[in-house]
């Protein structure tokens, strides 16, 4: 399966989880024949919020469980690691229609886990195979790219609003992810602008997919813990975010044609 | 062998006294290969074997068997007669070539059980806990509604395919448990105790101490005959450059 990832990175607060909840929501609308996953790489776990989608376990879970079975000295070959995680994996993976939803979780222990980090790291990237489209909403900052979670990445969707503090950390990440990340194409998404906010003056950035105003539905929405599927179809985000998609699809596509 | 038998013997009393299925190992008859990374999603899913927090067992043993035969065994419902998620059970018994305590080795015992890991029938999504000694199985509704749908048989002719490949391997019997009627938790337990058994072999090989006082494989080195008497043979024949 050709499968399309993309990854949503920039500075907190500017709307991450929004915007990646509703390229989900456009994902599972616009293709219902196809799997999509759902991926909450951010600690803060907001995606399960906006997809009213809440998991029995998360990633993390699993990884506590493993460390704590080979503290007790259980288990510490290599298959058994393997096969304890991906035993556990099917259990984090939450299904709806076709979309399936997996959450990282909050580390919450001291430790190393390398190890078990490693195995974790190759079961998703094994699962990732059976679905059509992969959406990460990933941590605020650049650690995740860093540390190489994002590692392959088709789309890498760089998130700002109009601040110069929010434009810094997406140019920085783009500088970083260039060296780390085996990205097909990038660009970026301006969330919350405010009026007068001139996407063209800016440079060196990757194209600007979409311009994103204030968008009063989507904050309603959030106010009344409603889930992005919930959200009217004319709202400012699913417009700007459809817009953005569109172009990501259509230059993927260009890629592989 | 002999280490398994007491726990062999207690988990052959708590099935039913003739199997549902008995048939002989036919290559022919394996389940055909799927994708080792395929997941099998719950909505292409007919039920899950050990799902919905039903019991599941794993185990693997080993032991002498008196036909020396390749053979699968089905004690309850097949695969095509389940419709809902229920409790399952999987034993796999091994012969090996070798079977003298003293040329075990746990290199051995434990390449023969991560071969279970390896088996990736098509329809048939075997994931296995080896720290809970659990086996659950999603099975497809593609795989029961073909023209021959899919049976614990193919499933088990396929597993002892596998191990055969093992050099090692003499024999393999391996047993499906769907019966309502079954103890589960009595063979959750004994799968338990095989495991143990395989832990104190690998620390009768590894560990040189011969104070059973202080040992934490005293317990299950007191309840398996043989195991004791395997130590001290290994530790008197150990050559003074091996400790």
């Amino acid at each position: 399966m050709n499968t399309v990832t993309f990854a949503f990175s920039g500075k907190g607060g500017v709307g991450k989880t929004s915007l990646s909840a509703a390229f989900i929501r456009l994902l599972c609308e616009r293709f219902p024949n196809k799997r999509i996953l759902a991926v909450d790489a951010d600690p803060a776990v907001g995606l399960s919020t906006a997809l009213s989608m809440e998991p029995p376990m998360t990633l993390d879970d699993v990884r506590l469980q493993i460390a704590q079975s080979i503290e007790k000295g259980e288990t510490a070959d290599a298959v058994a690691l393997l096969g304890e995680a991906k035993f556990h994996l099917l259990d984090c993976v939450l299904e709806r229609g076709n979309l399936s939803f997996l959450a990282i979780g909050r580390p919450e222990a001291a430790g190393c886990y390398c190890k078990v980090n490693a195995y974790l790291k190759q079961v998703l990237e094994m699962i990732s195979g059976n679905f059509d489209f992969v959406v990460i909403d990933g941590e605020a900052g650049i650690e995740q790219i860093n540390r190489r979670v994002m590692e392959q990445v088709d789309c890498l969707v760089l998130v700002s609003d109009s601040s110069k503090k929010g434009i810094q950390v997406i140019r920085t990440i783009e500088q970083v992810a260039s060296r780390l990340v085996a990205c097909r194409t990038a660009g970026v998404i301006f969330n919350r602008t405010r009026p007068g906010f001139d996407a063209d003056a800016l440079h060196d950035i990757p194209p600007v997919l979409s311009v994103i105003g204030d968008d009063a539905l989507q904050a309603q929405c959030d106010m009344d813990g409603d889930s992005v599927f919930c959200l009217p179809e004319d709202s400012a985000l699913l417009k700007g975010a459809s817009r953005a998609l569109e172009t990501l699809l259509q230059r993927v596509h260009n890629e592989t044609v | 062998m002999k280490l398994f038998d007491d726990v062999i013997a207690q988990m052959f009393a708590l099935l039913p006294k003739t199997p549902d299925l008995f048939s002989e190992y036919k290559e022919s008859l394996c389940a055909p290969e799927g994708d080792k990374n395929a997941i099998l999603f719950r909505s292409d899913m007919a039920f899950e074997l050990g799902g919905s927090g039903k019991t599941s067992v794993s185990s693997v043993l080993f032991g002498d068997f008196p036909d020396g035969k390749d053979a699968v065994s089905v004690y309850g419902k097949d695969l095509c007669e389940l419709s809902a998620d229920t409790p399952f059970a999987h034993l796999t018994f091994v012969q090996l070539k070798d079977s003298r305590e003293e040329n075990l080795r746990y290199e051995q015992l434990k390449n023969i059980g991560f071969c279970l890991f390896q088996l990736y029938p098509q329809g048939y999504h075997i994931r296995i806990s080896p720290s809970a000694g659990k086996e659950q199985v999603r099975v497809a509704k593609t795989a029961l509604a073909a023209d021959a749908p899919l049976s614990f048989l193919n499933i088990g002719c396929s597993l002892i395919h596998l191990l055969k490949t093992q050099p090692e391997v003499a024999a393999v019997q391996t047993v499906y448990v769907t019966a309502n009627d079954v103890d589960y938790a009595a063979l959750s337990a004994l799968a338990r105790r095989a495991k143990q058994i395989t832990e104190a072999v690998k620390h009768t090989l590894e560990v040189n101490s011969l104070d059973c006082a202080s040992c934490k494989m005293k317990p299950i080195c007191d309840e398996v005959e043989g195991l004791r008497e395997l130590h001290f043979k290994m530790e008197k024949e150990r050559k003074p450059y091996e400790s």
